[in-house]
This record gives structure tokens, C-alpha cells and sequence, in this order.
């Protein structure tokens, strides 16, 4: 630990935009204390202070000449290194005639982060475990985190909205920084953490610090911990919050929710986004951004055009229950660092620490997953498409074409996982593999909205993007050696295909499998074809059902259930569902009566993947993400929030 | 392309005009047959394969030239505030009309007006909605572009507080009680007011979930009496649902 003058702080900005750096420090601005970009000691908030409430902001002037007397501002490292929008690739005609498609990448950047607080380096800690510590790397925040000089500012004073003692992230700076300051009147200590940290300290006019100056510091942030403004019980409250979803405080506080998103967007952690594909009127270039999204907007939990968590009451309680409780099972850590901005900047001035409290009137507990750390090295996904080639069109009935893809480059794929298919200048969609032809991975796409339209008005030849393949397929090693059960509804006999072609394939592995499928009308039987030819299979047996009747059926009417409730299963049976979710809930229950137990049955979850990588948060089902945790789920996992309005 | 004014200043056109580096693309790509203010050459009673339609349903011949329109046109797009909730002009609703026209005309036989100022989507199915008053021009092309292609367009329905919030602006609500609308806004101008400084009105009208009595306890709060939130919430969109019931609470 070294002692520094005042004075050295214009040299340490000096040093610190060494080699072309840029250098991020607080800065007076509009009235409050921003992050920006600055280049002396002069730009500084000297003076200045932060007086916070619940929904309120301050500058105050001090009597004194400390450039770190504040607490935390609205913005946070988050915006350098996350974009609050940024393209992600552009669409263009290649010289070959081709669709190509142009990843947009920044280069890396140099930047020095000065004043950075305990608290707010957790949050970066838990941004690069989103970001780049997963199985996914985002190269873009990677490219701009790499190189990142950082200099923090132990906290020897609580605002009035900080909880980090709470949540264990400060006020004292333990890592995560190259050099660490602890500021006084008229002069600072400094401690470098790092080797970076050390040669610039070696840069300084600097001097040993003594005893006192030690144990000034250790109780000015004793001092700082012991007055803290808020304070939340954190003990297992993962588990609790999720053993609270029918509590009557959401309905509470949704009376007083804005839904206006200030919470997430100041949050230092929350990383969810969406995306925009735009194009020129002439449609000559197309590009696709990235931007920050809320999980208060009604779009972050579209699926198929109605929004599954509708109300203020369940967009709120999906930030907090993602924020304090799925956040653990997701990446091992809170997502809450107490810092205390989404109290402060809520127009509202709703106050996180207290529903908490409110919601922590009963000790139980709720199961929940452990995060698994990362298997695999992290390999990089930019989110671009490449270019595909349609190969061949199969109409399967009046609104649904399997389109057969040539993929360049393409990687190996299970059944039950899922591509993202695009058109560029019309959007992306998840689609599950339906099958291989020959060399062309097939999709079975129902046209719902504007992007599966135009997709199934492709036409042999046509192009378009495909990046993947994503997700947890079925479990094809579990199914083996035992009878199976599949179940499948409408258009959810696509993802199903490919596993039944498997097993039919492999007599020996599956020597017992029964497919039963109910469709709207006979028309909208998927795969008729293809499944008459399966049951010459020695071991199939099909069941077929619709919900209604044409004058040439002569077939089951009736929803798939009733099948299943006419049925014998084997002992020992497994099943795989994928349809709606509440014929899927009705098929767990028929099967539990036939004895098979939540744990035999595996299900497909349906959520609007958007990235497919884990960076979004579109698909977020409670504790998952159904893009890389799933999509398919065995039902245990899930069983405590399926069905349930608005998770 | 047709565009049609009801009951409107014409503002929200003269912004297809002040697309200026887009309009040559935007006549490569659209036939443009029905469009008063800019040509004399007229197509009024033509078929469109899209239609914008500026301005509310004030007066009975405005109605009947609605289904007109709509029954002429594959795709109808609202613009603004007038068309999508009925405009400044709303204010007059569940108000004595007949006294108004009294005390303003010297001769209110003349005055045939209905007693509310209606958006387009009480009469005939909208196909997309461009709020503000007046629209902006990044929504306008966006609305226009993506019907080219076959995209959804990208009309976000969330706050103005994100778009502001990705700007970097500071909040002038949390930093020195500016009344602002913005919470309960929606989006699309690119948080205009707040880029400059000032609270929102609500141009834009209510946001979907707009909780308005959050927002009016705040202002309450700030110090702020009745008669000025009734002015706040009733402006140039008081004709819309969750904006009229906010202004009537505090009435």
C-alpha cells in the first residue's frame, strides 16, 4: 500500500491514456455524475457529492476538494462494454451472386476505467460471465472488454440506497481491479492488485504508507459497511423467491410499477436485448442491431404475437426473480450487487430492498438447479448467419412447407435441436430440425408471422441464413433400450421426426415405439406419407387423431389425450411430447395415470428464442434459458413452473 | 399509395414531404396516386395497396369517407396523434360541443361536427399506427420500407424512458422533479423532449401497461396540484383511454 498526493491524480490520468487509451472516469453532467469519456483530473466530479432516494437524485456541492465523493451515478461500466445498440452484421450480394453476410465487429479497444466501486466491479464480473465466460462468447463485448485498464475507488462512505455489504460485492475493493485508491482529504492510498497495476503505480511519486494511514482505511470502510442505507437478507433467497410466485406483493407492487424499464436500463448486470433488422427502401442492404431491451416491455415475452407475461404484476416479478434468484442457478452468482441505482432512478422510487422484505414472510423454499460451470471451452458466436441454399420445397399442407437447406460449412446436428433462419431485411426465427435429406437439413415451417411466410415462399434456389445448430435435442441415449412413448401435436411432430426416424432406424436400440398425433383436420396431418410407410416397422405402432372431422375421414376425432386414455403403455415406458403447452399438460397427466413418472418424460418448451446463445434473455423459463438449457426438458426439471401464467 | 387527411393541421403529412433524401427512393419504389398536399394531380376515389390516413373522425362526412378509404385499401397506416387517438381536437369530448360552437362561430348553423373526435381504429380495422404528433420521420420511412420488404415493422411499444435510457440521457424526473410523461409514454420519437432537456408531454400517447396513477402519486409527491396534472395528462392525446381516465381522476 502506497501513499499519493492529490496532485498525482492529473499524473495517473496522464498514465492511464498511455498507448492511444481511452479513459472513462465520472464526470459532472446534466446533473448528476456520469461515466465518460474524460482526459484530466480537472474533468473530475471535485466537490461534488450525490445525496439518492427512493425516485430521487442529487448533486450537492461540498466544502471540500475530493474528486470520489460520491457514491454510484445512473451509468455503469455496462454501456462500455455492452452497447446500449450496435449492428451486429450487414446482408450484402457477394460478387458471386450470393447472399453474404458481413459480421460487424468492433476492434478491440483500449480503454482505462477510473473510480470504478466494488460494487459496480461485480457487476462487470457478472457481465463477463453472460458475455464471455459461458459456452458462447459474445466477440463483441470481448473485443472491447480485452484490453481494459481498471481503477477503482474503495467506498470509505455508504449512500443511502447501497446494500454491496448485503450483498457481499463491498464496499473494500478485493480484485477485479489493476490499481485500487482510497481517497482523503488531501492525499490518496493506492494499492496495485495486478502487475499493470504495478508498473503504473511505479510511474507515480508515491510513498510507503504508514500504520495509521492502514488503519484509517480499514475503518473508514468498516465505518462504510457499518451504514449501509439498505440492508437485504440474502440466505437462500433464490429458493425463497421462487417458493413465492402466488404471493399477493407482486400484485402490490405492480400498482406502483411504471413498466417503464429505468430499472433494468440503469441495472450495472441486467443484459437482456433484442434485435431490429433494418434495410433501405430499395432493399439493396440490410442490418440487423442489437439493442437493450427491457423484461418490463411487452415484446420481451412475445411468443407468436401475445405477450406471455402481459401483466406489470409478471413483468415484475420476472425481474426480480430472474435478478435474486434465477441469476444463481444460471451463472452461480446475484444478479443484484447493491448498488442501489434501480431504487434511485425509479420514477416511482419503488424500492427493491423493501419488496424484497415484503416478499420474505415465509421461509419455504423452493427446488432449484444448480448452475453447472461451463463444460466446454467458450468458442466465439457473433450471432451471424452463413449463407444456405434451399434445395428442395415439400408443400405438407396449406399453410406448412418443409424446406430441404444446403448449409455451408455445417456442423452436426441431434434431433430436437433448433436453427435460426433468416431472411435478411425480413427477421429471424428459432426453427427445429425436422430431418436430414441427402445433404439438406430440413425445417418444417408453419406460416404464422411475416418472417415463416416468407420463408415458405422460398423456392428451390432461393437463399437465406442459417446459424446453428442450438439447444438440447432429445434424449436419444435415455430412450434407448426402452419402449417409447411419443406424443406430438400439430406442427410439434416436426421437431419429433427426425428422433422417430432414428429409432425406427435402429430396431435393436427401440424395438418399441408408439407415436400418437393429433392434428386440427385431416388436411393438416404433417409427414402422411412417410408415416404410413413406418408402419410396416415390426414394434410401431400409430395413433392419429384430429380435432375435426372431414366427410372422407375415417379416423380418431378428438383431442391426442383421449388416444392415450384408451391406451395400455409398457412398464418402464418413456415419453416425448412437443405440441401446445396445454395439450402437453394434459398428456403428462394421462401418462401419470398410465405410470409414467415426470421423470421418463421429456418435452419441448416453447419460448421466443432470440439469440440462441444465452445473451438475450428472450427465452428465459424461470431458472433456464430454453435456448441452451433446452429446448427439450425433461419434465421434472420444469415441472414447478410449467403451465403456470406468465413465467 | 394514397394519403388522406380527416380532421388534422396536415403536419403529419408535410413529414412524408421532409423526408427529403428518401423521397426518390421512396418514388423508384411506390407510386405515390393520392396525395394533395404535395400534388394537384389527384386520384381520390382510386384502390391503394396502402393508405395513410392523417387526422380523426370529427365530422359526419369524415366517417363515411373512412369506409370509403379502408374499403379501397389493402393495408391502412394511422399517422399521429390525431388519426391514432383522436387528437387535440378530443378535448371537446363528453364536453357541451353544442356551447363551444356557440360562443366560437358567429353562425353555428353552418357547424355540422359529431359530439367526439374519434381515432381511425373506432371505425374501421388499422393495419399499423404511427403515434406522435407530429409522426416521426425514422418511424414513417420504417413503416414504409418494411411493408416494402414484408417485414413486421419495427414500431417498439415500450417507453419513452428506454429509447432515453440508451441515449444516455440524464433523467430529468429523478434529477430535479421535471414533470415528465415519459414512463407512461410510448416510444418512437427517440425521447425528443428529454434530449433537450425538457419533461415529455405524451405526444405519443399512453404506452401499452400504462399505469398513469403511478406516475400522477409522483407528481403529486413533487408538489404538483390537480388542475396541472389534469393539464398533463389531457394534451394532445387526451382522447386516449388510459390518458382520459388519469385526467378524470383528478378532476
Amino acid at each position: 500500500m502506497r501513499r499519493i498526493d492529490r496532485s498525482q491524480l492529473e499524473q495517473l490520468c496522464h498514465l492511464a491514456q498511455r498507448d492511444g487509451r481511452t479513459l472513462i472516469g465520472p464526470t459532472v453532467r446534466d446533473g448528476a455524475i456520469a461515466l465518460a469519456p474524460i482526459t484530466t483530473a480537472a474533468d473530475l466530479p471535485v466537490g461534488w457529492t450525490d445525496v439518492q432516494a427512493p425516485g430521487r437524485y442529487r448533486l450537492s456541492r461540498t466544502q471540500g476538494q475530493r474528486a470520489f465523493d460520491f457514491v454510484v451515478g445512473p451509468n455503469s461500466a455496462k454501456e462500455q462494454f455492452f452497447k446500449p445498440r450496435e449492428p451486429l452484421y450487414r446482408a450484402e450480394r457477394r460478387a458471386d451472386g450470393r447472399v453474404g453476410f458481413v459480421a460487424i465487429v468492433p476492434e478491440p479497444e483500449k480503454r482505462a476505467l477510473l473510480g470504478v466501486r466494488a460494487c459496480d466491479l461485480a457487476a462487470i464480473a457478472v457481465q463477463d460471465a453472460v458475455f464471455v465466460e459461458g459456452a458462447m462468447r459474445d466477440p463483441r463485448y470481448a473485443s472491447r472488454r480485452a484490453d481494459t485498464l481498471v481503477i477503482a475507488v474503495h467506498c470509505t462512505r455508504a449512500g443511502s440506497l447501497c446494500f454491496c455489504a448485503s450483498m457481499g460485492t463491498g464496499p473494500k475493493v478485493n480484485s477485479g481491479a489493476d490499481l485500487a485508491l482510497a481517497e482523503r482529504e488531501h492525499d490518496l492510498l493506492i494499492e496495485a492488485l495486478t502487475p499493470a497495476g504495478e508498473a503504473l503505480l511505479a510511474q507515480l511519486s508515491s510513498e510507503e504508507a504508514s500504520g495509521e494511514d492502514l488503519r484509517w482505511l480499514d475503518e473508514s470502510v468498516e465505518s462504510a459497511r457499518a451504514s449501509m442505507g439498505r440492508h437485504v437478507d440474502t440466505r437462500a433467497v433464490h429458493e425463497r423467491l421462487f417458493a413465492q410466485l402466488e404471493h399477493p406483493r407482486w400484485k402490490e407492487v405492480a400498482d406502483r410499477c411504471l413498466s417503464c424499464g429505468n430499472c433494468t436500463s440503469v441495472c450495472p448486470t441486467c443484459f437482456c436485448s433484442t434485435t431490429e433488422d433494418r434495410s433501405d427502401l430499395d432493399g439493396s442492404t440490410a442490418e440487423r442491431d442489437r439493442l437493450w431491451e427491457s423484461c418490463f416491455s411487452r415484446e420481451h415475452s412475445e411468443l407468436h404475437g401475445h405477450a406471455v407475461r402481459g401483466s406489470t404484476e409478471q413483468r415484475y416479478r420476472q425481474w426480480l426473480t430472474h435478478k435474486l434468484g434465477a441469476w444463481v442457478s444460471q451463472f452461480g452468482a446475484s444478479g443484484c450487487v447493491g448498488c442501489g441505482r434501480c431504487i434511485a432512478w425509479c420514477p416511482a422510487g419503488i424500492d427493491l430492498t423493501e419488496e424484497l422484505a415484503a416478499l420474505s414472510t415465509s421461509d419455504a423454499r423452493a427446488l432449484m438447479p444448480v448452475a453447472a460451470p461451463c463444460a466446454e471451452e467458450g468458442r466465439d458466436e457473433a450471432m451471424v448467419p452463413s449463407p444456405a441454399r434451399v434445395l428442395s420445397v415439400t408443400r405438407e399442407s396449406s399453410d406448412v412447407v418443409t424446406l430441404a437447406l444446403a448449409i455451408d460449412e455445417p456442423r452436426p446436428f441431434a434431433p430436437g435441436q433448433f436453427y435460426q433462419l433468416s431472411i435478411p431485411g425480413i427477421g429471424e426465427a428459432p426453427i427445429s430440425v425436422s430431418g436430414r435429406d441427402g445433404a439438406g437439413v430440413e425445417h418444417t415451417i408453419r406460416a404464422v408471422g411475416s418472417l415463416t411466410r416468407a420463408l415458405c415462399e422460398l423456392s428451390p434456389g432461393s437463399e437465406l441464413g442459417v446459424r446453428g445448430p442450438y439447444g438440447r435435442g432429445w434424449p436419444m441415449r435415455e430412450l434407448a433400450g426402452a419402449p417409447v412413448v411419443v406424443v406430438a401435436g400439430g406442427i410439434g411432430l416436426a421437431p419429433l421426426r427426425e428422433a422417430l426416424r432414428q429409432m425406427l432406424a435402429d430396431p435393436q436400440q427401440y424395438p418399441d415405439v408408439r407415436l400418437f398425433y393429433g392434428a386440427r383436420t385431416p388436411e393438416d396431418l404433417l409427414y402422411a406419407r412417410e408415416m404410413l410407410g413406418w408402419t410396416d416397422r415390426r414394434g410401431f405402432q400409430l395413433s392419429i387423431t384430429v380435432d375435426r372431422s372431414s366427410p372422407t375421414w375415417r379416423g380418431n376425432v378428438g383431442v391426442v389425450t383421449r388416444l392415450l386414455k384408451r391406451s395400455t403403455v409398457p412398464d418402464a415406458a418413456r415419453a416425448i411430447l412437443c405440441g401446445p403447452e396445454v395439450m402437453m399438460r394434459f398428456t403428462i397427466q394421462a401418462l401419470a395415470r398410465l405410470g409414467v413418472t415426470h421423470d421418463r418424460i421429456w418435452l419441448t418448451m416453447e419460448r421466443h428464442m432470440k439469440c440462441a446463445t444465452g445473451h438475450c434473455g428472450r427465452c428465459q423459463f424461470g431458472p433456464y434459458f430454453v435456448c441452451k438449457d433446452g429446448p427439450v426438458f425433461r419434465y421434472d426439471e420444469v415441472a414447478s413452473l410449467f403451465g403456470r401464467d406468465g413465467i | 399509395m394514397g394519403v388522406f387527411k380527416l380532421a388534422s393541421c396536415d403536419g403529419c403529412q408535410l413529414t412524408l414531404l421532409g423526408c427529403e433524401d428518401e423521397l426518390l427512393a421512396l418514388a423508384e419504389r411506390v407510386e405515390i396516386a393520392h396525395f394533395p398536399e404535395a400534388s394537384s394531380r389527384l386520384d381520390p376515389h382510386g384502390t391503394f395497396d396502402l393508405v395513410l390516413v392523417e387526422g380523426s373522425v370529427s365530422a359526419p362526412f369524415q366517417r363515411d369517407e373512412l369506409l370509403s378509404i379502408r374499403a379501397r385499401a389493402k393495408k391502412l397506416v394511422t399517422i399521429g396523434a390525431c388519426a391514432t387517438s383522436g387528437g387535440v381536437q378530443a378535448l371537446r369530448n363528453g364536453r357541451d360541443v353544442k356551447g363551444f360552437i356557440a360562443s366560437v362561430y358567429a353562425t353555428p348553423e353552418y357547424i355540422s361536427t359529431l359530439d367526439d373526435s374519434t381515432p381511425v381504429s373506432a371505425h374501421v380495422p388499422v393495419d399499423y399506427e404511427l403515434r406522435g404528433c407530429p409522426i416521426d420521420k425514422r418511424q414513417l420511412i420504417e413503416v414504409l420500407t418494411a411493408l416494402l420488404v414484408g417485414r413486421r415493422p419495427n414500431i417498439r411499444d415500450e417507453s419513452v424512458c428506454m429509447e432515453c435510457k440508451r441515449q444516455g440521457n440524464m433523467c430529468v424526473l429523478v434529477t430535479r422533479d421535471e414533470p415528465c410523461l415519459g414512463p407512461v409514454t410510448h416510444a418512437g420519437c427517440g425521447a425528443l423532449c428529454p434530449s433537450f432537456d425538457r419533461g415529455c408531454y405524451g405526444c405519443f400517447g399512453p404506452k401499452e401497461q400504462a399505469k398513469t396513477s403511478a406516475l400522477a402519486a409522483r407528481f403529486q409527491r413533487d408538489g404538483m396540484v390537480p388542475v396541472e396534472l389534469v393539464r398533463r395528462f389531457r394534451g394532445i392525446t387526451a382522447g386516449a383511454e388510459a390518458f382520459k381516465k388519469e385526467g378524470e381522476r383528478h378532476e
